[in-house]
């Protein structure tokens, strides 16, 4: 009977969550509230279990990082590498558009997501203003190149950081298995945004000049804070590659890495919280809570069995399944709590497969399909639904499926792409 | 004292008056804001000088400073040039809240009016008797009546 109700408390915060019918950070709260009235969570399970508790290495992982980078944001750094790049390309729309993409991903696979979005959107705008050309496609491609390159690390989305906390796979791991595939992606979705927004690449020589004024120093604020993050950034990077040789968790290295930039940037404290997210950190809680809950009542592990069953040693079969399937479902829903709902019954099959590589693999396809399918409509990914606000308020709106449109096409594509680099890898000559 | 009896003379503008002409006026009068009026002649609310530059200035500029900053100043004349093809109906925020507009009544003490533009942030509120516009109080006008010149009674 309580594990019937556990199920229909998950299932009706899941729905909640999903249908944004309510707040998702209440929703998360109030499906961890249910789980505790029902007595199958206590203090031991929700706060100190490995197994069932909250994922502290998540939650702190995310708040060294977006401590990292409300200090970075204080330095202008991103307005002046935009400007540069648009005057790099002389002011002419399909160069400008490549740079800035590349630049949202190779600063998303950095930081996170939203937080690269933030801080791209704003001058991407002033430089399509400049142009005269529209900018939706441009935040379109940015958004888009975002979620392709935060693919490439443990800590370029969310859906990573609980894959890699939960499987315990490093940094290193990230970049060596899904960054070749990454570096793929990004040229063929570049060739794609030649051909996708083809109608706004309108060169005009007259605005040229426009963007040739603008002044990209004059962005940076504070030199001297630039040069000191950007070696505190260099070394959080050091940090997170030789982490596993260093037996130091990715979420002590960030949180060290904050500590670091707080102390050299003498920020007060209003402006180095400025981008942490606290809605964000407790509806991991509250997630954590709820999927532990399930973990705790048994759920999970019939449910791992049942799938590991049916698998039986049809590994890249599970990973199509996987792959395509968490694509579907991640356009849908965010892609947050799915990974968290996946991550123990993908961690029961791979535990089966006795540490194979064939068992191995389903965790990158289940990173490739959270993240790549979050291209796929306007909900699919915070990062879009960060960049539909900005787009709104500066009076350019971006339907629902305005976005979707392009985000389909992007989403298949780039899974498609994946899709036989899964197989060649890990299974044809794995 | 009353509001009437601080009331002044104060330029009007339409909701369909020329946005440049109407951010000209705050310019060369050196005015905080201009007295909207509807086609009736009525108050309809008041356009402070700060929502011109709100309507002046790109959003995405306010929410990141450190753009204003790269701009050159040719950049100045494009963001004016805005305002040639708007109306002040463009300008006005969005949404006009009927309870929320900057205007008293000929009777209201200086409290009052002091009350109102405290609440909502106008440097202006325009003065009415019945549907009659009599003037406006500024915020100057206002302070330079609530605060005494040292050494006068």
């Amino acid at each position: 009977m309580t594990t019937a109700l556990v199920v229909a408390a998950f299932v009706g915060a899941y729905v909640l969550i999903a249908t944004e019918r309510i707040h998702r950070v209440a929703a998360a709260l109030g499906g961890a509230a249910a789980m505790v009235l029902l007595g199958v969570v206590d203090a031991e399970v929700a706060f100190f279990s490995e197994e069932t508790g909250v994922d502290w290495n998540v939650i702190f992982l995310l708040l060294g990082m977006m401590v990292i980078v409300s200090v970075l944001k204080q330095t202008g750094v991103f307005d002046y590498l935009a400007i540069w790049a648009a005057k790099r390309a002389k002011g002419k729309p399909f160069p400008v558009m490549v740079l800035l993409v590349s630049i949202t991903a190779v600063a998303s696979a950095l930081l996170d997501n939203v937080t690269t979005v933030l801080l791209i959107a704003p001058v991407t705008l002033l430089v399509c203003d400049r142009l005269r050309v529209p900018p939706v496609p441009f935040l379109l491609a940015e958004v888009f190149a975002s979620n392709i390159g935060g693919t490439a690390t443990l800590i370029g989305d969310p859906p990573n950081i609980i894959i890699g906390s939960r499987a315990d796979l490093s940094f290193n791991d990230f970049v060596v298995n899904l960054g070749p595939i990454v570096v793929i992606l990004m040229v063929v979705f570049i060739g794609m945004c030649r051909v996708l927004f083809r109608s706004a690449f309108v060169y005009d020589e007259d605005r040229v000049a426009a963007v040739m004024a603008l002044e990209e120093r004059e962005a940076i604020r504070d030199r001297g804070l630039l040069v000191r993050s950007l070696i505190v950034l260099v070394a959080v990077m050091v940090g997170f590659i030789s982490h596993s040789a260093l037996h130091i968790e990715p979420s002590l290295v960030a949180l060290l890495g904050a500590g670091a930039l707080v102390a050299v940037s003498k920020l007060d404290p209003p402006e180095f919280l400025e981008e942490v997210e606290w809605p964000t950190l407790v509806f991991f809680v509250g997630l954590f809570i709820m999927v532990g809950a399930l973990v705790e009542v048994g759920v999970i592990a019939d449910l791992g069995e049942a799938v590991t069953e049916a698998v039986g040693d049809q590994y890249f079969l599970a990973a199509s399944v996987l792959l395509w399937g968490s694509a579907l479902l991640s356009g849908i829903v965010d892609n947050i709590p799915y990974v968290a709902t996946m991550s123990p019954l993908v961690q029961g099959l791979v535990d089966s497969g006795g540490g194979s590589s064939e068992a191995d693999a389903l965790w990158w396809a289940l990173a490739l399909g959270a993240d790549l399918g979050g291209n796929a409509t306007a909900v699919g990914a915070s990062a879009n639904v960060v960049m539909i606000g900005i787009a709104a308020r500066n009076g350019h709106p971006i339907s629902f499926w305005h976005f979707t449109k392009y985000g389909l096409v992007v989403a298949f594509v780039t899974i498609a792409i994946a899709w036989p680099y899964l197989y060649l890898r890990y299974y044809a000559f794995g | 004292m009353r509001a009437r009896d601080l009331a002044e003379p104060f330029p009007v503008v339409g909701l369909d008056t020329d946005a440049m002409a109407a951010a000209r006026l705050m310019g060369e009068q050196r005015l905080p804001g201009l007295i909207v009026c509807d086609h009736d002649g009525r108050p309809y609310t008041v356009l402070p000088g700060s929502q011109v530059l709100r309507f002046i200035i790109p959003n995405y500029v306010q929410e990141d400073l450190a753009l204003a900053r790269v701009y050159d100043e040719s950049a100045s004349d494009e963001l004016l040039g805005k305002l040639t093809t708007s109306t002040v109906r463009d300008v006005l925020p969005g949404e006009r809240d009927i309870d929320e507009l900057p205007i008293v009544d000929h009777d209201a003490t200086t409290i009052e009016v002091a009350a109102v533009m405290a609440r909502m942030h106008s440097p202006i509120v325009a003065v009415t008797d019945g549907e009659t516009l009599l003037g406006a109080i500024t915020v100057s006008r206002l302070l330079g009546h609530l605060l005494p010149i040292p050494g006068q009674p």
